[in-house]
């Protein structure tokens, strides 16, 4: 190994809370040589991001190093105060962070704020200091850079902003970068640019990178060497090829089976232990309907305008037959998420009819449609379980709501039991019911989501991006769970993702969509295997995959 | 922008119009006989006659309300029923020291209230802060005049370092002006600074929690950059909203301000003209107050575009 830059020696980092203080790190030691990426992985919770904000003292106020020691060339950063300190931020190391565009100032023009970061650390003159931005804007190649300068974040995509991060991170050659989880939120294919354009900018910088990411497969692909963190403590630290072919630690070995790869199937994201539960119901072949038998959904060429712009969707037509899987895939602005409300009937298209077991549904107005019998037939998961939840509602209350209203229950028993058989029905612990969203976990809220979806039996389930705010091994059993209603119930699932390794894998048929319009369709594996189009080629590649043919091969 | 403010400008002619509509009735809304009502309660049944004829009470409603604004759009507001004088030429002459006393306020305001409301949001929990607090509810719960006659009575009677009344034009030099203005401003200022550094301070802690103050203290910047810079610029848009609407605030604290202090403003013409009866002269004044709340309403709204890109206009 290079040069040692950072050595953290049993880091304790705790958060004083409501309830006392609360130990986030305990006992982190890591080291990072010059030039070095090193992945830090863990789900949330696991005190990777607080690792990193310790590293920057940029731990929020209520958070406190209680023990170790963080050393940085030789120097320990946990001592630091005022002009020493603000000599570290920014100038000798720097952080990007996950949602640019929150992380930017909303009401400053990009080129200042690249600007204030270069006038902090260099005395030099403020039209020097936009001539640096510039160039800087360039190197992060943005497009038309000049006229760039004086745009606003919101005037920017996803992808910009981070680059504009990225150029105000690097914009006084910092020796160290902290990227806290860079590229989640954004499109695949823009998550590979950005990467690909951060590692180029390390290396030709000789700038030492540590990688925060929940994402053991994009670690993998970046970083030579791991380490893997949970709660607060690092359990294993290995190069991704040891770390995939033979994990060490049990955590591990759950995060490595969780991770979805280019082969897995939904039954192996969990370890060899879980799986013989999940036996059981896989080997249930599903019932196959009968032929001739009409499709439960039929949409034809459905359009949305929305004022003045563009069409969002245009000439969108497929079929679904009952308890069939669809995955309706593209970057964001294809407009998988428009499509997927206009189905389950919560905005109006402008275009085009939607057919629900022979019955035309489209014309009925979304703001009526509650009053449809059909509305208990479909029902929504929504994307974020931490937002799409009442906070005013207990998980129980969730439940029997949409049983009170499209079921016309009342309240009391019949009402209780219903509500407790859904809860069972998505493994969700019956003393949780009485919880409200803030004292449940992102799985056991996205449990209550799927749950209130399912209360009343419908035979069309539309989930947008389900698992995206989940970590990788709660999605896994979020995704068993769907498969499994799915089988045992006969539930058709509309499933709008960015993630293609998860669609692939509980989907049989796949559409992409770009633009508003389908490019190209068909079945899952085939379409994965062999991209008919440069535009699905280009979003399969991007996705990030963990080499299993070579490793599993090296490991036999 | 310039075609934004044009159209706002004409956004607010209907509001105008309402204002004046609702200004017109006030006469008719009274109990009574307008006529009567104006001629007081020692006047002959000529003389109520002669009034009626002389304000033209005897034509349609809605013809005398098309000729008061056709004669308030050239400028006259009409006569005096008390002084025989143009309402336009009374509220002139005390147009000064209300304007003078409202302008030190909102200086005062913005000067002291913004900044203490920064720093108790920036040491959020601290003493500093409750301490802080502690004076905004204090000042928020202590009525005008009893902080006028507290402050009058300490700083000009007891310690003799200001005037204790009246008022001195800005002609006659700027010290003396600003002497006489100080205990009132201070005294209709507290609700006002107790509200707007409450305000501040809620704004600025929603705003130190986002993630580009993160940023900002990431890139090494000092804290005054980001308190002032990026923190305090992100938090006017309801800071600036407060301040506005405090002028309404301040047009109510300003009547009795100047009854404490004895100062020949608006405030007393207001309660002279409504004691006489005098409905030119009230009616002038509630149509000049409510003009410079529309106008002030208008600035409110530019301000949010100049400060935030991305409120669209």
């Amino acid at each position: 190994m290079s040069e040692e830059l950072l050595r953290i020696d049993d880091l304790h980092v705790a958060f004083s809370t409501r309830r006392g203080m609360v130990e986030a790190v305990r006992g982190v030691s890591l080291n990072v040589g010059a030039g070095e990426m090193l992945g830090l992985v863990g789900e949330s919770g696991s005190g990777k991001s607080v690792t990193g904000f310790a590293t920057t003292r940029l731990l929020d106020a209520a958070g406190r190093v209680t023990g170790g020691k963080i050393l940085f060339r030789g120097q320990d950063v946990t001592k630091l105060r005022g002009d020493d300190l603000r000599h570290l931020q920014g100038a000798a190391m720097s952080m990007i962070f996950q949602n640019p565009r929150a992380a930017l100032n909303p009401i400053r023009a990009i080129g200042l704020q690249i600007a204030d970061a270069i006038l902090t650390h260099k005395r030099i003159s403020k039209d020097a200091a936009r001539a640096e931005a510039l160039e800087l804007l360039r190197a992060v190649q943005i497009r038309d850079p000049e006229a760039r300068m004086n745009a606003y974040p919101h005037e920017l995509s996803g992808g910009m902003c981070q680059r504009v991060m990225i150029a105000i991170a690097i914009s006084c050659n910092p020796s160290l970068l902290i990227a806290d989880e860079p590229t989640t939120g954004l499109d695949v294919t823009t998550q590979k640019v950005v990467m690909d354009l951060l590692a180029d900018i390390a290396a030709a910088r000789g700038m030492a990178t540590i990688l925060i990411t929940h994402d053991l497969g994009l670690a993998a692909r970046y970083c030579r060497r791991i380490a893997v963190m949970e709660r607060g403590r690092i359990v294993e630290e290995a190069s991704p090829r040891t770390l995939f072919s033979a994990p060490q630690h049990a955590y591990t070995r759950r995060l490595v089976a969780a991770s979805p790869t280019a082969t897995s199937r939904i039954e192996d994201l969990v370890t060899e232990e879980e799986r013989e539960r999940y036996a059981t119901v896989v080997s249930k072949p599903r019932q196959e309907p009968a032929h001739g038998t009409p499709p439960l959904l039929e949409v034809r060429k459905l359009a949305k305008r929305f004022d003045q712009g563009s069409a969002a969707v245009a000439d969108f037509s497929m079929t679904m037959a009952g308890g069939e899987s669809v995955g309706l895939v593209g970057e964001s602005g294809s407009g998988k998420s428009t499509t997927s409300r206009m189905i389950c009937r919560l905005i109006d298209p402008s275009e085009g009819d939607i057919v629900f077991d022979g019955q035309s549904i489209g014309h009925v107005a979304a703001r009526d449609f509650h009053r449809s019998r059909f509305r208990k037939d479909i029902q929504m998961v929504f994307q974020d379980p931490n937002e799409s939840l009442n906070p005013r509602f207990t998980a129980f209350d969730c439940i029997a709501h949409p049983l009170m209203r499209l079921d016309g229950m009342r309240a009391g028993d019949a009402l209780r039991q219903r509500v407790e058989e859904c809860a069972e029905r998505v493994g969700l612990p019956l003393d949780l019911l009485p919880r409200f969203p803030h004292q449940l976990s992102g799985g056991q809220k996205a449990r209550v989501g799927i749950a209130r979806a399912i209360a009343c039996r419908p035979r069309l389930l539309v989930l947008d991006e389900p698992t995206a705010a989940l970590d990788v091994s709660v999605q896994a059993v979020v995704l068993q769970l769907l498969d499994r209603l799915r089988r045992e119930n006969d539930i058709a699932l509309l499933f709008v993702s960015h993630d293609l390794n998860v669609v692939r894998m509980l989907c049989d048929r796949t559409i992409v969509l770009r633009n508003g319009g389908i490019v190209e369709q068909g079945e899952s594996r085939t379409l994965f295997d062999n991209p008919k189009t440069d535009y699905t080629r280009k979003l399969v590649e991007a996705i990030p995959h963990i080499e299993t043919g070579e490793l599993l091969a090296a490991a036999l | 922008m310039l075609s934004y403010i044009l159209r706002r400008i004409v956004a607010t002619l209907p509001v105008m119009a309402i204002v004046a509509l609702f200004v017109f009735s006030l006469l008719y809304i009274a109990p009574g006989d307008p006529a009567v009502v104006i001629a007081g309660d020692q006047a002959s049944p000529e003389d109520v006659e002669r009034i009626r004829q002389s304000l033209g009470l005897d034509r349609p409603f809605l013809v005398q309300f098309g000729s008061w604004v056709w004669r308030i759009l050239h400028g006259d507001l009409g006569t005096s029923i008390f002084t025989n004088l143009p309402v336009s030429a009374m509220i002139g002459q005390r147009l000064g020291p209300t304007l003078s006393l409202m302008i030190v306020t909102l200086l005062l305001t913005i000067v002291v209230a913004v900044p203490l409301g920064v720093v108790a949001a920036w040491k959020a929990g601290s003493l500093i802060d409750r301490v802080i607090m502690g004076f905004a509810v204090f000042g928020f719960s202590l009525p005008v005049f009893v902080v006028g006659y507290m402050l009058a009575y300490i700083f000009a009677l007891e310690l003799e370092w200001l005037p204790v009344q009246g008022y001195t034009p800005l002609t006659q030099g700027f010290l003396p002006w600003l002497e006489n203005l100080i205990l009132p401003s201070i005294a209709l200022g507290c609700v006002y600074i107790a509200l707007v550094a409450r305000i501040t301070r809620a704004a600025m802690l929603e705003v130190l929690q986002q993630d580009y103050i993160r940023t900002a203290k990431a890139k090494g910047l000092g804290q005054g950059g980001i308190l002032f810079i990026h923190a305090l610029k992100n938090a006017a848009v309801p800071i600036v909203t407060v301040i506005g609407i405090g002028i309404a605030l301040l047009i109510g604290g300003a009547v009795v301000t100047e009854s404490v202090f004895a100062i020949p403003g608006l405030g007393r013409l207001t309660i002279d003209a409504i004691l006489r009866r005098d409905y030119p002269v009230i009616q002038g004044i509630v149509l000049l107050f409510s003009f410079v709340y529309v106008l002030v309403n208008l600035m409110i709204d530019v301000t949010y575009t100049l400060v935030d890109p991305r409120i669209r206009y």
